[in-house]
């Protein structure tokens, strides 16, 4: 019984990260190189609520995979000011539109 | 015999370094002559190693280069030369300190236009020479596969010391990959075509054209090329360098 309720518990967490988890996308001004994603990612890296950070150079923009309402957009903004460059839309993507 | 065999393993390392640039991956700019157009995001850190053979004197340098993005638009740039070839005396070369604040910066779509203030001194390392201060501009441009960067750098001699001057005109472009992933990275190669000058007080500017190339990674870069003297002077120089981001 008690396995039960652990398996049910554990089941409920994961339904509720899932259900929480979002995907962040970040339009970029500034970025040029390999070393310039090197920074974003660094920077993105580091953040406990980011699970997974990508870049694109080709449409400028970084997607972030955050466990919930976690990064703010406000720290998102200074994190890529701090790397260097400029934010200049951030947005969340929805499921079909990825 | 010596000599020749000085000649030989420099050609090893040049090969080794263009076989490098043949495989490696992925393209950061900056010229190859200078090291403070080099953006560093806050906290962020890059250490370059170049090594210089000078044909005329027969000498080979390390110079040791380090950035340390205080913030932003605040970068410290430190720079140390070494002299590898043991004829002469003190083989140390004098520490340059810069600090360079970025006062102007305009982030497009495709690239981005930068100006910097550098100031500095000169810090020398035995009590037989002097040091100088120094001061200067960065100005970079970069628009979808080519870089400019334009630096100048004026060194003020204390006592003894001579004043100098540099310049750096600094082009790169982007041979491959002619279009980018849509996500994530492929290693870039990129052709660097310069025009240098370097000044002495009582001395004619040497002026200077470097041509090399450049293989970049996304945490290191390799680059190589020639430099050659082309107005008041006759020298011809190799540079292989390397930079880590950390």
């Amino acid at each position: 019984m008690r396995k039960l309720l652990i398996v049910t518990l554990l089941f409920s967490l994961a339904l509720i990260q899932t259900a929480f988890a979002r995907t962040v996308e970040v339009e970029v001004h500034g970025m040029t190189c390999a070393f310039c994603v090197d920074s974003l990612e660094r920077k993105f890296g580091k953040m406990e609520s980011v699970s997974d950070v990508q870049v694109s150079l080709k449409t400028k923009k970084v997607r972030l995979e955050t466990d919930g309402s976690h990064p703010s957009i406000d720290t998102i903004k200074q994190t890529v000011i701090d790397a260097g460059f400029t934010p200049i839309n951030i947005y969340e993507v929805s499921a079909d539109q990825e | 015999m010596k000599s020749l065999l000085t000649k030989s393993k420099l050609t090893l390392i040049l090969c080794l370094g263009s076989l490098g640039l043949g495989i490696a991956n992925n393209s950061y700019a900056m010229g190859l002559r200078s090291f403070v157009a080099l953006p560093v995001e806050k906290e962020g850190a890059v250490i370059r190693l170049a090594f210089e053979h000078e044909q005329d004197t027969d000498t080979n340098t390390l110079t040791t280069s380090a950035a340390y993005g205080i913030s932003n638009k605040q970068t410290l740039l430190l720079s140390m030369p070494y002299r590898l070839s043991t004829a002469g005396g003190n083989r140390q070369g004098d520490l340059s300190a810069l600090y360079r604040h970025i006062i102007w910066q305009e982030d497009t779509l495709s690239g981005t236009n930068r100006l910097g203030f550098l100031g500095g001194a000169i810090i020398p390392t035995d009590d037989d020479r002097d040091g100088a201060a120094q001061a200067g501009f960065v100005f970079t441009h970069f628009k979808n596969r080519n870089e400019i960067d334009i630096d100048a750098l004026y060194q003020a001699g204390s006592k003894n010391r001579s004043d100098r001057g540099r310049y750096d005109i600094s082009w790169q472009y982007r041979l491959s990959p002619t279009e980018r992933f849509d996500w994530g990275l492929d290693q870039e190669l990129n052709t660097v075509l310069e025009l240098n000058g370097r000044w002495t007080e009582g001395n004619k500017a040497v002026h200077q054209i470097t041509v090399g190339l450049q293989r970049i990674h996304q945490k290191w870069v390799i680059e190589g090329g020639v430099a050659k003297d082309v107005i008041n002077g006759n020298d011809l120089r190799y540079i292989l360098s390397m930079r880590f981001h950390f």
